[in-house]
């Protein structure tokens, strides 16, 4: 119980929150604030839950990032809105600020060797969020294409 | 139909849509659209993040073209989406021209935003909620919203002084929260100094330009995805340089 609310739920939570304020700085009103907390959480669930798949770091965040972006999609097609709406708010609990902090502070104690492994990881993060994103909107309008195709 | 009425209305909706934020390929896809739904087949649309031309060539065959500079802008989603919607809705419809520039400016008269303090509220609620998200305690959590706050107002005190521009911003503001987040643990009243940090950084964390630059990269817009690929890099490389500074001066104090 503990350690399913401390491990799993909580983060969701505060990554919710946290995109619930950025809602305030990017104008979004109404039951949007809701749709784009919902996607930060959903993907961080799936950054969490895709650790039993494997525990490399890179492909658990590419996973999280087409996620967001199937999320994204599909809800900008439920209430007729551009994707960017919701992805641009979902993707940022997984940009790699602390990365960025880890290296600089690496850098400043003069540890070169860590420095660099850490400035390779944000730079393969932010890779594989771009990845992620790519293949979550070419699967969905994939997706889309063939439903409608079948629908006439 | 008169033309120029048709130019202008094209051109004041994607300037909108561009100074809201939206991707390169949908303000060219809306604003073609509209122009084709008014009848000009053979509109031309080019966008670059500066940059929106509009063209059209009328049945007299004397082209015209209008070329709007964007200045810089930052996010305003709900004005994305509006103004997205009323393309759609001139597209579908085509009311006279008059009373689509109506439209328009009914649309620009009511833009709805939030107050000041509602802002500073999220950047509050950013920082207090990334702290433990990065491994902070609860009480870190208070200060991370500080400092979340300390950013906030540090942007828009600076957006105000002449000839700021946002790497300035960026390197000062984000030297601060570190240098908080640092004096807040130093004097006993915070535990992490670290989370405390990157969750007050995240406020300025290129993710956006991050975003949008795969999604026109994706689309084919190449210029523009580089242009923003380049503003996320030296985004990150600004908040490194302020929080490297930070750390610094912490090591002195």
């Amino acid at each position: 119980m503990n350690e399913w609310f401390f491990y799993w739920l909580l983060p969701c939570l505060y990554a919710f929150l946290a995109c619930a304020g950025f809602c305030f700085i990017f104008n979004v009103h109404g039951p949007g604030i809701l749709l784009c907390s919902l996607g930060g959480a959903l993907g961080w669930l799936i950054y969490l839950l895709a650790e039993f798949l494997s525990p490399n770091i890179m492909l658990r965040f590419l996973l999280a990032a087409t996620a967001i972006t199937v999320y994204s999609e599909i809800m900008a097609r439920v209430r007729h809105c551009p994707v960017t709406s919701y992805l641009i708010i979902a993707l940022l609990p997984l940009v790699p600020g602390s990365g960025i902090y880890d290296a600089m502070r690496f850098c400043v104690a003069g540890d070169t060797q860590q420095f660099l492994s850490a400035l390779l990881r944000t730079f393969g993060i932010a890779g594989c969020l771009a990845v992620g994103a790519l293949l979550g909107s070419s699967l969905m309008r994939v997706v889309f294409s063939l439903s409608r195709r079948t629908n006439k | 139909m008169d033309y120029n009425v048709l130019l202008n209305l094209g051109a004041e909706l994607g300037c909108q849509l561009m100074e809201s934020g939206a991707e390169i390929y949908r303000v060219e896809d809306s604003i073609t659209r509209l122009m084709r739904a008014y009848g000009a087949e053979n509109a031309q649309v080019f966008a670059i993040p500066n940059t929106l031309i509009v063209s059209v060539t009328p049945p007299d065959g004397h082209p015209i073209t209008r070329l709007c500079r964007i200045p810089a802008h930052g996010i305003d989603l709900d004005h994305m989406e509006l103004c997205n919607d009323l393309c759609r809705a001139l597209c579908r419809e085509t009311p006279t021209l008059e009373q689509a520039h109506d439209r328009l400016r009914q649309l620009l008269a009511r833009r709805p935003r939030f107050s000041t303090a509602a802002i500073l509220a999220g950047h509050g609620l950013v920082g207090a909620f990334f702290t433990p998200f990065f491994g902070g305690s609860l009480r870190d959590a208070l200060f991370g919203g500080l400092c979340g706050l300390s950013i906030g107002l540090t942007t828009r005190f600076l957006n105000k002084l002449p000839g700021n521009n946002v790497f300035f911003r960026t390197l000062l503001s984000s030297a601060l929260a570190a240098i908080l987040a640092l004096l807040f643990v130093r004097f006993g009243l915070a535990q992490h100094a670290d989370a405390i940090t990157i969750g007050s950084l995240m406020l300025l964390v290129p993710g956006v330009a991050l975003t949008t630059a795969m999604r026109e990269i994706v689309a084919g817009d190449i210029v523009s995805g580089m242009t923003h690929v380049t503003e996320s890099i030296l985004t990150a490389t600004t908040i490194a340089l302020g929080t490297g500074a930070a750390l610094l001066a912490g090591q002195l104090l």
